[in-house]
C-alpha cells in the first residue's frame, strides 16, 4: 500500500504536484489525468528520481522519501518507464536477467524467477530472440516480466500500452489482471486508455494541474462530471 | 537505400546461434593462423612491429570496452598502457618477480589509476569526458618526460644518471627469450585478454553495462549499481591497457618517455572506431592497423605523419559505417555460417 500526504513537487515556479493526497490500497490502481498533470512526475518522485520540496509517502509502513532509488527497488518498488527500453544487444531473456542479476536474493532463484517471468509474459519461446528482432508488443512484455523479478511489493507501469493495437491491449488487459494474485504484489497504472483503466484498475486517482481531483473506485470517478470535464472533455 | 540503412538492415538480420565454446575456438583459429602466419613469415622489424601491434589489440581492447558497452569515449589509453609499462618496470626492477607477476602488476597498477581517472565519467559523457581523459593523457606524457621510466637504479624513481651505464633491461621469460617466442607468448596474452573481456560481455557485469548504456534511470530502477559498474569498466580497460604496457616493457627491455605522446590515445579510439567496438574481431583488426600503417610508412620511407591522415580519411568509413571492420567481416561470417547450418539441414 502506498499513502502520499501533502505531497509537493517545485520545478522553478511549477508545481508539478502541489499537496498532494492519496492513498492506493486496491491490488490494481489507477494513475489518470491529462499531459501535464503530474503523472508521470508522481512516479519519479515514488521512484526517488525527484525530491520534493516537501510530503510524505510510506510504503507498507516504511517512509520512502530520503531513501536512493536503490534502495527503493530493495524495498520490493518496480517501474516501468513511458518509453520502452529493452536493450537491443541482449536477448528477452538476458534483457530479465539483467534486473535479476541484481534483485533476485540468489543466482537459483534468479533463474526460477527469470522462467517464471518469461512463462507469465508468453515469452518462453522467444527467450533467446535478441530485443532488436523482438516485436512492440514482446517488447512491452519484456519490460512488464522485468518488473515481476525478485518479489515485487509495488509495480509502477507508466503507459504499458502505448503503441499497442487493440488486440494486444486485451491481451495486456487479461495479463494486467493476473499480476496481483499472481506475484502477491500491488499494481499501480498511469494510461490514457481509459477502458483499459475501467475494466482492470479497482480504484483510480485523477490528477489535473498536479492537484488530486477525485479519487474512488474507478467506475464512480470515471462516471464523475468534473473528472470527464477535465479529462475526456465533456460532460 | 543509405548506407546506415544498410547497415541496419545487416544488423536486423537474426544471426545463426554460437556458444561460448564455438566463440572460443573461433578466437583462438582466427588469432592462432594469424599469429602462426606472423611467425612464421615476419622477423626483425616486422615482427617488432607486430608484437607491438598485438599490443595494441590489448590496448584497444579496453578502449573499445569502455566504448561499446557504456558509449564512454576516452582519450587517455596509452597513458594507460605507459601506466602499466612503469608500474611493471619498477615492480620488476624492485623484486625480480616471475614475468607474470610483472604483467599483473603493471594490468594492476594502471586498473588503480584507471578507475581514478574514470571518477569524471560518473558526471560527464561524450566530448566534455573526451576532453578531461586527453588532458590527464597530456599531464601523463609531461610527467613521464620528468620522471622517466625505471631503469634499475636506486629510489623510487629507479633512475642511473645521464650516463645510462648500469641501465639494467627486464628480462623475458625464458621459455619467451627470442623474438618469435616473445610474439607468440603476446599472442597467447592478447587471447587471454578477449577471453577476459568476452567472459565479461556475457555475464552479470555486461548485463549491467548494457542498462546503463541503454539508460541510467532504468538502470538504476533495475536496481544496478551505477558508480560500482562504471569503475568496474574503467578498472577492466586500465588492466588490459596495463597488460599491454607490461608486454612492450617486455619486448624492448625498458621503455622511452617519447614513445607515450598524447596523440597515440587519439589513434587508439580511432582503431577502436575503426575496427568496430561491438566485437571482439573490431579490435583485433582495429590494433593491429594502429601500428602496422605507421610501421609500413616508415618502411617505405614517408614521413610517419601521413599516417595521420589516412587515419583521418579511415575515420569517414567509419562514421558511414558504425560497425567497422570487424562487425562487417563478423556478419559475413554469421551470413556463411547460417547458409552452411542450413544446407546441412537439408
Amino acid at each position: 500500500m502506498i499513502k502520499i500526504d501533502a505531497l509537493t513537487v517545485r520545478f522553478g515556479g511549477i508545481r508539478p504536484l502541489d499537496a498532494l493526497e492519496a492513498q492506493f490500497s486496491a491490488p490494481i490502481c489507477g494513475l489518470i489525468g491529462p499531459n501535464g498533470a503530474g503523472k508521470t512526475t508522481l512516479l519519479n518522485v515514488l521512484s526517488g528520481f525527484v525530491t520534493p520540496i516537501e510530503g510524505t509517502i510510506l510504503l507498507n509502513d516504511a517512509v520512502l522519501l530520503g531513501l536512493s532509488p536503490r534502495r527503493r527497488v530493495s524495498l520490493g518498488l518496480r517501474r516501468t518507464f513511458q518509453q520502452e527500453l529493452v536493450v537491443d544487444e541482449l536477448t528477452a531473456m538476458e534483457n530479465i536477467q539483467a534486473v535479476a542479476d541484481h534483485v533476485s536474493a540468489d543466482y537459483a532463484s534468479a533463474r526460477r524467477e527469470v522462467a517464471s517471468a518469461l512463462d507469465f509474459v508468453g515469452l518462453s519461446s522467444r527467450r533467446n530472440v535478441l530485443g532488436r528482432h523482438l516485436n512492440l508488443y514482446d517488447r512491452r512484455m519484456v519490460e512488464i516480466a522485468k518488473t515481476l523479478i525478485g518479489r515485487p511489493k509495488v509495480i509502477l507501469m507508466d503507459e504499458p500500452g502505448a503503441g499497442l493495437n487493440e488486440a494486444e491491449t486485451e491481451q495486456l488487459r487479461r495479463l494486467l489482471v493476473e499480476i496481483p494474485a499472481a506475484f502477491a504484489t500491488q499494481l499501480v497504472l498511469i494510461d490514457h486508455d481509459a477502458d483499459l483503466i475501467a475494466s482492470v484498475c479497482v480504484e483510480t486517482l485523477v490528477l489535473d494541474f498536479g492537484k488530486r481531483l477525485a479519487m474512488g473506485p474507478t467506475r464512480a470517478v470515471l462516471d464523475d462530471p468534473v473528472v470527464r470535464h477535465a479529462y475526456l472533455g465533456r460532460e | 537505400m543509405t548506407e546506415i540503412a544498410k547497415a541496419d538492415a545487416m544488423r536486423l538480420m537474426v544471426p545463426p546461434e554460437i556458444t561460448p565454446g564455438i566463440r572460443a575456438a573461433i578466437i583462438v583459429a582466427v588469432v592462432g593462423v594469424v599469429s602462426a602466419i606472423i611467425a612464421a613469415t615476419c622477423g626483425g622489424y616486422w615482427l617488432s612491429n607486430l608484437t607491438q601491434a598485438y599490443c595494441m589489440v590489448i590496448a584497444v581492447l579496453g578502449c573499445a570496452l569502455l566504448y561499446g558497452q557504456l558509449g564512454l569515449v576516452t582519450l587517455c589509453q596509452w597513458a594507460l598502457v605507459g601506466v602499466g609499462g612503469w608500474v611493471s618496470l619498477r615492480v620488476y626492477h624492485y623484486i625480480h618477480p616471475p614475468f607474470f607477476v610483472t604483467i599483473l602488476a603493471g594490468g594492476v597498477g594502471a586498473s588503480v589509476i584507471g578507475m581514478i581517472w574514470g571518477l569524471p565519467a560518473l558526471r560527464m559523457r561524450g566530448l566534455y569526458l573526451a576532453l578531461v581523459t586527453l588532458m590527464l593523457a597530456g599531464a601523463f606524457q609531461t610527467l613521464v618526460f620528468v620522471i622517466s621510466f625505471p631503469v634499475g637504479g636506486p629510489g623510487f624513481l629507479g633512475q642511473v644518471g645521464a650516463s645510462g651505464n648500469d641501465r639494467i633491461n627486464m628480462a623475458r621469460p625464458i621459455f619467451a627469450a627470442s623474438d618469435t617466442a616473445y610474439f607468440l607468448f603476446v599472442a597467447v596474452v592478447t587471447v587471454l585478454c578477449i577471453f577476459l573481456v568476452e567472459a565479461h560481455r556475457r555475464s552479470k557485469p555486461g548485463r549491467a553495462w548494457a542498462l546503463i548504456r541503454k539508460n541510467e534511470q532504468m538502470a538504476v530502477a533495475a536496481g544496478v549499481r551505477i558508480v560500482f559498474y562504471k569503475a568496474w569498466a574503467f578498472a577492466l580497460s586500465g588492466f588490459l591497457a596495463g597488460v599491454a604496457g607490461a608486454l612492450l616493457a617486455g619486448l624492448f627491455g625498458q621503455l622511452d618517455a617519447s614513445a607515450f605522446p598524447t596523440t597515440n590515445s587519439i589513434v587508439i579510439f580511432i582503431g577502436t572506431l575503426l575496427g568496430g567496438y561491438d566485437v571482439w574481431l573490431g579490435a583485433f583488426l582495429g590494433g593491429i592497423l594502429t601500428r602496422f600503417i605507421p610501421a609500413l610508412l616508415i618502411d617505405l620511407n614517408v614521413n610517419t605523419n601521413v599516417g595521420f591522415m589516412l587515419f583521418g580519411a579511415a575515420l569517414l568509413f567509419a562514421l558511414r559505417d558504425p560497425l567497422g571492420l570487424g562487425g562487417q567481416l563478423t556478419i559475413l561470417a554469421e551470413r556463411l555460417y547460417g547458409k552452411f547450418q542450413a544446407q546441412r539441414a537439408s
